[in-house]
C-alpha cells in the first residue's frame, strides 16, 4: 500500500475550539493532531491520508497583520513538510474564507498543493478563486459533513500530486484558466448536439458558461452642471508623445493619470493614441477625439460646467480580463471620489 | 460612458451611455471637416453631460444623434 498522504489543516479559531470573537486575535499556533472538525476531516480521508498538523489562526490576526502571520504558517508548513494544506471550510464567512485563501497561497507558495472549502458567494472567491482550488460548500455549518467530504476526496488527489480537470468535471469553482484539452469529438457535432436537445427541451450543458454583466446602482445625478467638478477617463490608450511612461498596447495592468491643469486642448504634439484595437492615426491628429478636453474648456469658459478636474486617467482597454478591469476601475473611481469629482466622461473606444 | 460600441457598454452594465460617432473618433468626426467635426464632438459630450444630470435605474441609452430630421425615400 502506498504511504498515507500527509494533510496539514487550517482552522480559525472558532473552529479550533479556541473561542470567538473575543478570540479572533490569537497569533498562529499549531497542535500535532486533528482538531475540531479535523477529527470528520480524518475519518473522511480514511487509511489514505493522515492529519499531521493543525494550524490555527484568529480570523483578525491574519486580516490585520496578513504579512506577518502568513510568514508564521509558512514557517509551521516548512516544518511539518506535508503533502497538502486542507483549509477550512469557511462556508459563508468573509474573514476565514480570505484567511484559508490566504493560508492555501501559503503553500503554493511552497509548493505545496492546498485546497479549501467555502460558499460561491463568500468574497473570497471572488478575490482568489484563479489562484487557489475551492470546492464548493454550503452558507453554513450545517453543511459541514459533505463539505469535509469533498475537501477529503481533494486533499487524497492533490496531495497524491495528481492533475485536476476541468472544473465543471471535477467540481471546484472555475478558477478561469483555459488549458488545452481533447473533448473527443469535433466542435460542430457537439454544437449540433447542443442545438438538438435544445430544440428538443431535453438538457444540455453549454461549453462557454454565461457569466451575467455587474447589476451597478447608476449614481445620483449632477444637481447643477454650472457647479460641478467634471473629471475625464479614456480607456482609448491615451500616452504622452512618444509613451515615455511605456504603457502597454492591450491586457494593461495599470492606468496612468495625468495633469491637465495647464492644457485647454490636447495636441498631437503633446499626445497620442497606443491601443492595440483599433487604427490609432484619426486620434494622433486630434487626440481630443478620446479625452473631450477641447469641448470641456468651452463649456467651463461658458459656465456650463463647475470645472474640469485637474486629472486626467487613461489606459487602454483591450484584451483586459474582467477582473483586472474591474480592479483597475475601483482604483480610478477611488481616486475622483477621494477628490470629490461630481461626474465622469468616460470614453470608450 | 461615451462608446461608438454603445450596446456592448450596455449589455455589461454601463447604467449611462452615449452613443458616440465611430470607434476611430469617438467625439466627433475628422470627415466632416473642422467645424462641423467640432460641432458633432460637442454635441455627443453635451448629451454625455446631460445624461449624467439624469436619474436612471439601469443601462440607459442617450443618443445625441436623436431628433435629426429622417428622409423617407
Amino acid at each position: 500500500m502506498t504511504k498515507p498522504v500527509r494533510v496539514v489543516h487550517y482552522l480559525n479559531q472558532f473552529f479550533a475550539g479556541i473561542g470567538g470573537e473575543e478570540r479572533a486575535d490569537a497569533g498562529v499556533s499549531m497542535r500535532p493532531e486533528p482538531v475540531g472538525p479535523g477529527r470528520a476531516l480524518q475519518a473522511a480521508l480514511g487509511d489514505g491520508g493522515r492529519i499531521v498538523g493543525t494550524v490555527i489562526c484568529g480570523d483578525n490576526h491574519i486580516a490585520e497583520r496578513e504579512g506577518e502571520a502568513v510568514a508564521a504558517i509558512r514557517a509551521e508548513l516548512e516544518s511539518l513538510r506535508p503533502d497538502v494544506v486542507v483549509a477550512g471550510p469557511a462556508f459563508g464567512s468573509g474573514r476565514y474564507g480570505l484567511a484559508c485563501a490566504a493560508a492555501c497561497r501559503a503553500a503554493s507558495a511552497l509548493g505545496i498543493a492546498a485546497v479549501t472549502g467555502m460558499h460561491p458567494d463568500n468574497p473570497a472567491v471572488e478575490a482568489d478563486r484563479q489562484r487557489v482550488v475551492i470546492v464548493p460548500t454550503a452558507e453554513s455549518a450545517t453543511g459541514m459533513q459533505p463539505a469535509l467530504a469533498s475537501l477529503a476526496r481533494f486533499a487524497l488527489r492533490l496531495g497524491r500530486g495528481e492533475t485536476m480537470g476541468p472544473a465543471e468535471v471535477e467540481g471546484y469553482i472555475g478558477q478561469g484558466k483555459r488549458r488545452v484539452w481533447d473533448r473527443g469529438r469535433p466542435g460542430y457535432q457537439r454544437a449540433l448536439d447542443m442545438l438538438l436537445d435544445k430544440l428538443h427541451g431535453r438538457p444540455f450543458t453549454s461549453e462557454v458558461p454565461f457569466r451575467a454583466p455587474d447589476r451597478v446602482t447608476p449614481a445620483t445625478p449632477v444637481a447643477d452642471l454650472s457647479r460641478a467638478a467634471i473629471a475625464m477617463v479614456t480607456t482609448g490608450g491615451l500616452v504622452r508623445k512618444g509613451n515615455p511612461d511605456r504603457q502597454v498596447a492591450a491586457n494593461a495592468t495599470r492606468y496612468h493619470r495625468h495633469s491637465i491643469k495647464e492644457l485647454e486642448a490636447l495636441t498631437p504634439e503633446g499626445w497620442e493614441a497606443y491601443h492595440a484595437g483599433y487604427f490609432n492615426h484619426l486620434v494622433n491628429k486630434n487626440p481630443n477625439y478620446i479625452l473631450p478636453l477641447s469641448f470641456l474648456r468651452d463649456l467651463e469658459g461658458k459656465g456650463q460646467i463647475g470645472r474640469v478636474h485637474e486629472w486626467m486617467y487613461a489606459l487602454p482597454g483591450v484584451s483586459t480580463p474582467v477582473a483586472m478591469a474591474r480592479q483597475l476601475g475601483r482604483s480610478i473611481a477611488e481616486d475622483l471620489r477621494e477628490a470629490r469629482v461630481d461626474g465622469v466622461l468616460l470614453v470608450a473606444t | 460612458m461615451i462608446s461608438a460600441i454603445y450596446s456592448f457598454a450596455m449589455t455589461t452594465g454601463a447604467n449611462r451611455v452615449v452613443r458616440g460617432a465611430r470607434i476611430e473618433h469617438v467625439c466627433g468626426d475628422p470627415g466632416l471637416g473642422p467645424e462641423k467635426d467640432y460641432a458633432y464632438g460637442m454635441r455627443i459630450v453635451k448629451k454625455a453631460l446631460e445624461a449624467i444630470t439624469v436619474p436612471v435605474s439601469g443601462p440607459t441609452l442617450f443618443d445625441p444623434h436623436e431628433g435629426e430630421a429622417v428622409h423617407a425615400s
